[in-house]
């Protein structure tokens, strides 16, 4: 009996020798309380940042480019179809996915901004704070021109603070936006100074100059824009394909990077652009697109198509072994926008100009492609229509179309005329989205959705 | 030591004084009423502990007073008192105890008769259970006991069903049972029941309600399964062959037409004119049957072989086992390895020491698509190109694509496109008649070119030493555990799919867990006069750890080497997993004359998956019972000869389907394009996330009739899950779209019948029948603030469900069918074959005349009103014969595969321009045109076997040998309105009961025909 005891003891002592078992670390993963302590710590999230905009321009172009005269869906079939004809509903994935992906952006920056005083290197410091301010910015600004009035997210929040569930006026998103942006491109160092695809203040700047744009500040716009084009460390491609092909050129002001054959970092919205992709393909040229091309546009026109299936955009076409994983980088920024947009704030919502700045920044883009220039006698003249016209094919399939018929106020016109012609019904509430059904059921009715919906 | 000296000393006083006459020695043999000799029955002297058993031939033989009295008992049988009076050869026939068989079951930590447990628990009696051709464990259990649904949700070879106990009760995750074998919790997931071998399962029974649970309170809030291998004999060495062959098939299901079917239905409904489309088809002339393809049958073998025996100390058996499924579809199959040594000593007088131990090996092939996604080709595609059909290909479609197409090649539809019928050749110009409706691969080349397997090595391992310390008290300690290695490989070859080389893959994950557990138990077991007490203590700890690993491999093209070479690896990852258990419990038995019965129990568990504050659970359970026919005033009569009430409380806790470290905000390292890497938060933090809990109330009814010839046994039960551990849906602005939280309360309330009759007992004939029968309802009580959470499957069809208070946890909703859009207002009505038109006329239900998301309602649940069984066994001389009849009613399944097979997702299938009322249709698959009625009555087995007599084997040294012939499902009746291949298929894929019931391309149920022997030498 005595053996029975002992052994008995020796069992529970076993049991409770060991220390506070039941608290399991993980072991691959981190616990965000054991994070943020240290300078490598906050440069890895703000390292995060970037991953977390991985994900944006995966779908962007159904919401964007298929929506305007530019592009559709190859069958017009489920979600896809939705945004051909402008019968977006608010349950469709893609809406829901967009608004979720870069909320997520936001959410990761304002983590950053957060933890910020655990960085004891100052100049570290100043610029992490100017690259998670110029994402927030970059998200809260695709947001603002998709949905509308959206919640501005300045500050990490805790699932029950509801009062951030509520929309703000677009106003006020402009001037969150414009201010971060503005933060940003004095925090931020120039191009070459971080690795290429992380955030420089030149390209804080062309952000910044797009939304005074939005925001009517024209003259504000101007001299950025101008200070961008006369900045040596960038300059326009000589040959337009090498503005998508040739990575990390210097044309390229802000991109999204990916790489090859990686299940992590790659992207498949190359391959959705093909007949392989869903519903047989996706972001195909519309006939109008084809019947309007510019004549004898002979370098672009090999580019804008897929020579091998001439529906199809030859700009995202993959090398990768893999045809779902490319490598094909995001262009968000480039110099060519820049100079067009230079013109849009010369003429500062009128329409047409004849500034010589803005005839020079026109015919450096048509010359970059062996397009005839606009006269710089003072007989020249640039329409807003040239001006739409030369957008439309310069900045193709970069989502840019929708958002330029929208700013310039010929949304209305253009797709109506082009909605006759497809058999679409377009109406004015068709140029926001509608607010993802799903978020307005989680919100306890405080989430409102668009006129339209 | 002392004690033991007392002990001895005890024993050694009950021996007759030196006055009386010396000991004589008795033998015999003791036999049954059928004349078969009993092995283990004891004989005692009454009123001393001088006594013995039994041996495999039942026989005797006891030094004893020349007046003794000898108590025989046995279990089963009525024990009987014989008066030695100087006989020194005593035969002895028992007859069996007709009132109750003195059942055991097997509860947590010990065992106690059936008669006086006062919770809710089914037995199943493995007889015929090793006879059913079935891979798995869980199969065989359809249909066998109340309370205890198996649904065959995809049963192709190896694939585990889905069991559930009482319902639902877990809203976010698995609701699965807890599975102990031989008292060592495995865990929550099937995967256990594929490997073990039903030839060494000795009894399996489930403990249904909380207060039987709640000693393994943790996990035990969905059942436990109770599973007591065959242990070894005293006697010499018994060998035990069982082997069966069995062939499976797929009965033939006629709902989808031939090319020749449906062109007799376009005549019909076209004024008696062909399509071009269907002048083609019929020209092409090929009719491929995708069911003969894609079910060929498949063969079934089982080997078990298994030697057990032992000496007064030690009694063993072990076994081995071999089983091959080929399965019903074209590559699933699945083959199984297992050995087992099972062995209990008695090291010292009062010490035991027992082992256990089970290595075993699964190899798992699997189907490698959906399918609905294999039946779903066009009937007239053929399966290769040849002479006849090569004629058709159009070489200059798609750049020449298909340029090179040979003889031998698999056909894709698109081969056969733009044909011109007035020259009778493919058009060069492209412009000819089209019959494709997928550009997807041949469905034969999805299944042929690509290897997707399971394989898994598991090794289950316990000990234990037990210690009688004194009378009625023993100390246990049991050590055990498992360690499983889980390799799932996935290959897909150039020809898979129809993106050739761009889809080649090949991938691996693996797991290798570990899991033990500690137990120390103290069990005391007294009876003091009218009064029993069985008290018992536990402290146990348990410990978990997983690796997983995963390889991903891409770009091939070729299919020369199929495994993972570096040059084409494109991500790979290795992770850890930890996780622990301590649990304290108490428990108490006591009765009263055998007649007032209670029992309490107590139980505290930590979990290292919960909150900082969180991790601890209290699980208290009390039971009682009244056996009322014990009483004074209970009239003695033939009627009701046993009646007994009882009721249960009590409360059992569930963390599976958690992560490990949930509870935490958790960062994962990402990567850039740009090739820097960062931490990233992957998930809300939950620091107060704790145990999901159950409640239960479980009163009950067991009564006799007869003599014991009619048993029944009812139950009621009202069962409360709270605290569910779920997924939240959380406005995306937080930065997540979800977050892990307890929420919610979720209601189980059913009634159980059992009820076992012997209806006509002789020597030479018998029949015996059980029925059982389930009725359950689920009800989602409280959802928290996300009432009428409507939630979706797939994003491309995204049909909806509905979580809504006072509905069960998910039910189906959508709009209710009005008619028909008629044909002429259809795109294409008569294409593809099998073709539905996309929309479908619905109705207004809330009268405004518009149709939209206000005229949605709830249109059914998946979630059965009644699940019954009949079995009956019948005996007659050696022949003896059983069959179950089994069904369930009242549940809907929503069947998307008809989505698929009809091509209703198609623009083809849209309405035309001339449709004037687009503005009342709506898609099929948001209406209850999909939402089909699973009901079904199936002749679940029936066995009927020869055993030969035992006199004619006896010279040849066989025991026992019975020859049988079983079926599986030989009929199986659903009802009229489910087009399909298997009503209880759901698609498990998903994981998620808020979208349960929701069916895309199940296997379909079987038809199983087995010859067999059982040999025992």
């Amino acid at each position: 009996m005595k053996y029975s005891i002992f052994f008995l003891a020796f069992v529970i002592v076993l049991g409770a020798c060991s220390k506070d078992p039941l608290n399991q670390e993980p072991i691959s993963q981190i616990s965000e309380t054991q994070f943020y302590n240290s300078t490598e710590e906050l440069e890895w999230a703000t390292i995060a940042i970037y991953d977390g905009l991985q994900d944006v321009p995966l779908r962007e172009f159904a919401i964007t480019e298929m929506r305007s005269d530019n592009a559709r869906s190859n069958s017009g079939e489920g979600d896809w179809g939705q945004f051909d004809s402008w019968t977006v509903r608010p349950t469709n994935q893609q809406v829901g996915t967009y608004w979720t992906v870069n909320y997520n952006v936001i959410f990761r920056a304002n983590r950053v901004l957060e933890n910020l005083d655990a960085v004891d290197v100052p100049s570290l410091k100043l610029q992490f704070e100017g690259e998670a301010k110029f994402c927030r910015a970059l998200s809260h600004f695709n947001l603002v021109r998709a949905y509308g009035d959206i919640p501005i997210l300045d500050r990490e929040i805790e699932r029950d603070e509801s009062e951030f569930f509520e929309r703000d006026p677009v106003a006020e998103v402009m001037a969150f936006i414009t201010q971060d942006l503005e933060e940003a491109a004095m925090l931020l160092p120039a191009k070459g100074a971080l690795v290429f695809g992380r955030a420089t203040s030149e390209a804080a700047n062309a952000l910044l100059a797009k939304v005074y744009l939005n925001t009517g500040n024209y003259s504000g716009a101007e001299s950025i824009l101008a200070s961008l084009i006369a900045n040596p460390n960038y300059a326009l491609e000589e040959n337009y394909r090498d503005v998508f092909y040739s990575e990390g050129n210097d044309e390229i002001i802000f991109a999204i990077p990916y790489i090859n054959d990686d299940g992590n970092e790659s992207q498949d919205f190359s391959f959705e652009m093909t007949a392989g992709g869903v519903r047989s393909g996706l972001n195909y040229l519309t006939d109008d697109f084809i019947a309007n091309l510019i004549p004898n546009d002979a370098e672009r026109l090999p580019v804008l198509q897929n020579s091998d299936n001439l529906e199809e955009n030859g700009k995202f076409m993959t090398t990768s072994s893999d045809v779902r994983l490319c490598g094909n980088d995001w262009i968000v920024l480039r110099l060519a926008d820049v100079y067009l947009l230079h013109i849009e704030a010369i003429m500062a919502g009128q329409l047409a100009t004849q500034n010589l700045d803005a005839i020079a920044s026109f015919n450096a883009i048509r010359g970059r492609v062996g397009l005839d220039s606009v006269a710089m006698d003072g007989t020249g003249e640039i329409t807003l229509d040239m001006l739409l016209n030369e957008r439309r094919y310069e900045l193709a399939f970069e989502n840019h179309r929708l958002y330029d018929l929208i700013r310039t106020g010929q949304a209305q016109t253009v797709l109506t005329n082009f909605g006759n012609n497809e058999g679409y019904l377009f109406s004015s509430t068709d140029l926001l989205l509608p607010i993802p059904q799903g978020e307005i059921n989680v919100s306890g009715g405080l989430l409102s959705q668009n006129p339209g919906y | 030591m002392a004690v033991l000296m007392l002990l001895t000393c005890h024993v050694q006083a009950q021996e007759p004084t030196p006055a009386q006459a010396k000991n004589i020695t008795i033998s015999g043999v003791v036999k049954g009423d059928d004349g078969v000799t009993i092995p283990g029955i004891n004989i005692v002297v009454q009123g001393t502990s001088i006594g013995t058993s039994t041996d495999m031939d039942g026989k005797y033989s006891l030094s004893v007073p020349p007046n003794a009295t000898l108590e025989i008992s046995g279990i089963g049988f009525k024990t009987q008192l014989v008066v030695v009076e100087n006989r020194t050869k005593i035969d002895i026939t028992l007859s069996e105890d007709v009132e109750t068989l003195e059942e055991h079951v097997v509860v947590g930590y010990g065992t106690v008769k059936k008669s006086h447990f006062t919770g809710a628990v089914s037995k199943v009696q493995a007889e015929n259970l090793d006879q059913m051709p079935h891979s798995r464990v869980d199969d065989a259990l359809v249909g066998q006991m109340s309370g205890v649904t198996v649904q065959q949700t995809n049963p192709a070879a190896g694939e585990a069903p889905v069991m559930r106990v009482r319902g639902q009760g877990s809203i976010s995750f698995d609701s699965n049972p807890l599975i102990v074998l031989d008292g060592i919790v495995v865990g929550n997931d099937g995967d256990f029941l594929s490997s073990l071998d039903m030839n060494d399962v000795e009894s399996i029974e489930v403990l249904k309600d909380a207060s039987s649970g709640a000693i393994y309170g943790s996990r035990g809030a969905n059942g436990i399964i109770m599973i007591t291998t065959k242990k070894g004999v005293e006697g010499p060495t018994k060998f035990s062959y069982h082997g069966y062959l069995g062939y499976k098939d797929v009965p033939k299901n006629d709902y989808l037409s031939s090319p020749d079917e449906w062109s007799n239905f376009v005549r019909e409904n076209n004024g008696g004119e062909l399509t071009d489309r269907l002048n083609y088809i019929n020209q092409l002339g090929t009719y491929t049957d995708w069911e003969d393809v894609m079910f060929d049958g498949g063969f079934i073998t089982s080997h078990s072989l298994s030697a057990k025996g032992g000496t007064k100390n030690t009694k063993f058996t072990t076994s081995f086992g071999y089983q091959r499924d080929e399965g019903v579809l074209l590559t699933d199959n699945f083959e199984k390895i297992n050995f087992r040594v099972n062995m209990n000593t008695k090291l010292r007088n009062r010490v035991t020491l027992g082992l256990n131990l089970n290595p075993s090996h699964t190899n798992q092939r699997r189907f490698p698509i959906g399918v609905h996604d294999a039946i779903r080709q066009n009937p007239w595609l053929p399966l290769y190109l040849d002479e006849t059909n090569i004629q058709y290909v159009n070489r200059f479609r798609e750049n020449g694509r298909w340029a090179d197409a040979q003889i031998g090649d698999y056909a894709m539809e698109r081969m056969f496109d733009d044909y011109d019928l007035l020259l009778g050749q493919p058009d060069p110009n492209l412009s000819g008649v089209d019959i494709s409706s997928t550009s997807n691969q041949n469905a034969l080349a999805k299944v042929l070119e690509r290897d997707r397997r399971k394989r898994q090595t598991k090794v289950y391992a316990n000990t234990y030493l037990k210690f009688d310390i004194m009378d009625g008290l023993y100390f246990k300690q049991t050590f055990g555990g498992d360690f499983r290695y889980t390799s799932n490989t996935r290959w897909a070859g150039v020809e898979a799919s129809r993106n050739g080389i761009g889809d080649t893959e090949s991938t691996l994950s693996t797991q290798i867990r570990w899991h033990t557990v500690n137990e120390s138990i103290l069990n005391y077991k007294k009876k003091f006069g009218d009064h029993s007490l069985n008290a018992i203590g536990v402290f146990a700890y348990e410990w978990w750890s997983r690796e997983q690993t995963g390889l991903e491999a891409a770009g091939f093209d070729n299919d020369l080497i199929q495994t993972i070479p570096q040059a084409n690896l494109v991500n790979g990852f290795r992770e850890e997993y930890r996780e622990n258990l301590i649990s304290y419990v108490a428990r108490a038995t006591y009765d009263y004359k055998e007649r007032y019965l209670l029992s309490a129990s107590i139980r505290r568990d930590g979990s290292s998956k919960f909150g900082l504050d969180s991790k601890y659970g209290w699980f208290p359970a009390v039971s009682g019972g009244w056996i009322v026919n014990k009483e004074n005033f209970f009239p003695e009569n033939n009627i009701l000869t046993r009646l007994k009430v009882r009721a249960s409380y009590g409360v059992t806790g569930n963390n599976s389907g958690i992560n490990e470290y949930e509870h935490y905000g958790l960062l994962v390292p990402v990567g850039t394009g740009f090739g820097q890497n960062g931490y990233n938060p992957f998930n809300v933090a939950s620091p107060n996330l704790g145990w999901e809990s159950l409640t239960e109330f479980n009163p009950g009814l067991d009564m006799a009739f007869l003599g014991g010839r009619v048993n029944l046994f009812f139950d009621y039960y009202v069962r409360n899950s709270v605290d569910l551990l779920l997924d939240v849906p959380i406005p995306s602005v937080v930065g997540f779209d979800e977050a892990l939280e307890n929420r919610g309360k979720v209601r189980n309330e059913g009634v159980e019948f059992e009820l076992s009759t012997k209806n006509y007992i002789t020597k030479d004939f018998s029949w015996t029948s059980t029925a059982t029968a389930t009725h359950n309802k689920n009800t989602l009580v409280d959802f928290a603030g996300a009432d009428g959470l409507i939630s979706i499957v797939d994003d491309k069809r995204p049909a909806e469900w509905i979580a809504k208070e006072g509905q069960p946890i998910s039910s189906f909703y959508g709009y209710v069918v009005d008619k028909e859009i008629p044909l002429e207002y259809i795109n294409n009505p008569y294409y593809p074959i099998n073709a539905q038109s996309q929309d479908i006329y619905v109705r207004d239900l809330n009268g405004d005349g518009v149709i939209d998301p206000d005229d949605r309602t709830i249109l059914g649940d998946p979630y059965p009103d009644l699940v019954w069984s009949v079995t009956n066994n019948f005996k007659y001389r050696n022949f003896d014969a059983s069959f179950m009849v089994q069904g369930s009613h009242g549940a809907e399944v929503r069947n998307i595969s008809s989505q698929y097979i009809k091509n209703e997702f198609s623009s083809n299938q849209d309405y035309t321009t001339e449709f004037a009322d687009a503005n009342l249709v709506t898609e099929r698959i948001f209406t209850n045109d999909d939402i089909q009625d699973a009901s079904y009555v199936a002749l679940r087995n029936i066995n009927v076997g020869y055993s030969f007599s035992k006199k004619a084997m006896q010279k040849a040294g066989i025991q026992r040998l019975r020859l049988y012939v079983s079926a599986t499902n030989l009929i199986y009746v659903w009802s009229d309105d489910y087009e399909g291949y298997n009503p209880e298929g759901i698609d498990q894929g998903l994981r998620n009961p808020l979208t349960y019931g929701y069916q895309r391309g199940p296997a379909p149920i079987y038809r199983a025909y087995t010859f067999g022997l059982n040999l025992d030498f």
